[in-house]
């Protein structure tokens, strides 16, 4: 089973991410609305700490299976 | 015969003995859902001209000896994110109120080859809720209005799928999940409502929001119900290589003999609305009349973010041409006009981690549920919100780790009524089963309803 530890502050991370987009799309949002991405961006990089705060082998595969195609098969 | 709130395995039965016909039946449903429809904003198209082409031919089929199976004849509405020839295909949004499709989605082709009638396109919470709705207002038809009360949301995104069985326009609908599109509006509108294992039904020709969580399957008034429809569309599909090569045949034997091994996590229904807690504690006794009861303990994982990440990301692909042009500005919900953009922030490596730690959510369900029939929990912590509440207002716990581990497990799970609150609105008991067990989950709502009778009472609706 996974170890967790505790999740790293986020809020610098939050910020330089919130700029990200703001430089993005800032001219299509109203200031209101920007708050509101910026609200966002932070319950993302929160969810993100609960992530990173599960400590995993490197053995432990993403559950995304890969298939080599070929279409006469 | 008076067909409304009738099951499906009684409208069947009567159908094939010619106490009612096929025609009848579906001008009935296309009558209740032209003048009741707009009441609960669950219809988007009426499709009277396909419907009634299709009624006409079953009844020959039938007149001739020619029964097709249990849904031959039978009017359904399918939720307006499956494609469908002869009608827009909205996915709720009013940007793509005009959209079309010349094909139909494989569930409507397996529906129409058992005969079922296709009477309605039922409303949808626009793009299926992947842009973060935050209340009821979020599809072009307008807030999914829950039979049981005039100012209480039907649940969503599944909205129409789930008022219209409630309210007797259809005697069965499709709906799909993500996490909670068909759970929530089963529970929300007093109906039962089966998320089928990940891959037992094609998605092909449905909208994609999150292409490794997203299940097609039934709301009907009964388990039952959703089984015999189950049956129709289950299977594998060259269009979908998500279908799953495995056979399913409905197991329709009488369930009340056996004996289930439940489980309760512990503290699921804690920070639930007294209602729903109090209805899940009598259920827990009733369900003890059906087999053991024990409480189980998950390991400590961080479910919900993990689910929250791999639905944001892929949705954020999904409809990346959908954001990145600001066509959201024309959605309906305020809220779905700016917060994808905020969708930027993610990292892949998290991404990535999620579908690493979704392995061990998957091993730790199963670890679990081997040694069970089916975990229990409320089907949601809460009755249907008020129309004009912002779900962040609500007395709810903050996490769904039922539905968290469910949805990225893809696990099997129906919800089915288990009471009402003092105002009258409906709770839920959700079964939730180990992978491919969707029998087990739908025997054990059938023995609990064998036992109970809260998916007889019906809203007043006329």
């Amino acid at each position: 089973m996974p170890r967790m530890s505790e999740p790293a502050a986020t809020s610098r991370e939050a910020d330089v991410l919130f700029e990200l987009v703001r430089g993005r799309y800032g001219d299509r949002l109203t200031p209101e609305q920007l708050e509101s991405v910026r609200r966002g961006v932070a319950a993302i990089v929160e969810q993100a700490a609960a992530l990173r705060a599960v400590r995993l082998d490197n053995a432990d595969e993403p559950v995304q299976r890969f298939v080599p195609f070929r279409a006469d098969e | 015969m008076n067909p409304v709130f009738r099951s499906v395995r009684e409208l069947s039965a009567a159908i094939r003995e010619c106490h009612v016909s096929p025609v009848e039946l579906t001008e009935a449903f296309l009558d209740r859902l032209d003048r009741l429809g707009p009441r609960y904003n669950a219809v988007v198209t009426v499709t009277r001209e396909r419907a009634l082409g299709q009624a006409r031919r079953a009844e020959g089929e039938i007149a001739a000896g020619r029964w097709r199976g249990p849904l031959h004849g039978m009017p359904y509405g399918a939720k307006d994110l499956l494609a469908a020839t002869g009608a827009p295909t909205t996915w709720g949004a009013a940007p793509l109120r005009g959209q079309t499709f010349d094909t139909d989605a494989t569930v409507i082709r397996r529906l129409e080859a058992a005969g079922a009638v296709l009477v309605a396109k039922l409303a949808m919470v626009e793009l299926a809720g992947g842009m973060g709705y935050r209340q009821p207002n979020a599809s072009f038809t307008g807030p999914g209005i829950s039979p049981w009360g005039d100012d209480a949301w039907s649940g969503g995104s599944s909205s129409g799928s789930g008022s219209a069985v409630a309210a007797g326009l259809v005697p069965f609908a499709i709906g799909s999940e993500t996490w909670g599109s068909i759970l929530s509006p089963a529970a929300y509108c007093g109906v039962s409502g089966l998320r089928p294992t990940y891959g037992r039904v094609s998605r092909h020709g449905a909208m994609a929001l999150s292409w490794t969580l997203d299940k097609l399957g039934p709301l009907a008034l009964t388990a039952d119900d959703c089984g015999l429809v189950l049956d129709a569309i289950a299977g594998p599909d060259p269009h979908d290589p998500s279908a799953a090569d495995r056979p399913f045949t409905y197991d329709a034997r009488d369930p009340t003999d056996r004996r289930f091994r439940f489980g309760v996590v512990r503290g699921i229904a804690d920070g639930a609305e007294p209602a729903v807690r109090e209805a899940f504690a009598a259920s827990l006794e009733t369900l003890a009349k059906l087999g053991t009861v024990d409480e189980v303990t998950l390991a400590d994982l961080p479910y919900d973010a993990i689910t929250r990440t791999i639905l944001s990301a892929e949705a954020a692909s999904a409809f990346e041409d959908l954001i990145e042009s600001g066509a959201i500005a024309g959605l309906t919900a305020p809220e779905d006009h700016h917060m994808p953009y905020a969708r930027d922030a993610m990292l892949a490596k998290d991404y990535i981690k999620a579908l690493r730690l979704r392995a061990h959510v998957m091993r730790e369900a199963d670890r679990v549920l081997s040694r069970l029939d089916a975990l229990v929990a409320p089907g949601r912590p809460a009755t249907a919100p008020p129309l004009a509440r912002e779900f962040r207002d609500l007395h709810r716990p903050a996490r769904d780790p039922m539905g968290a581990i469910g949805n990225a497990a893809g696990l099997p799970a129906i919800a089915v009524p288990n009471g009402f609150s003092e105002s009258g609105l409906p709770t839920s008991l959700q079964f939730m089963g180990r992978a491919w067990e969707d029998n087990t989950v739908l025997a054990a709502a059938r023995a609990w309803q064998a036992i109970t009778d809260f998916h007889r009472r019906h809203p007043a609706i006329d």
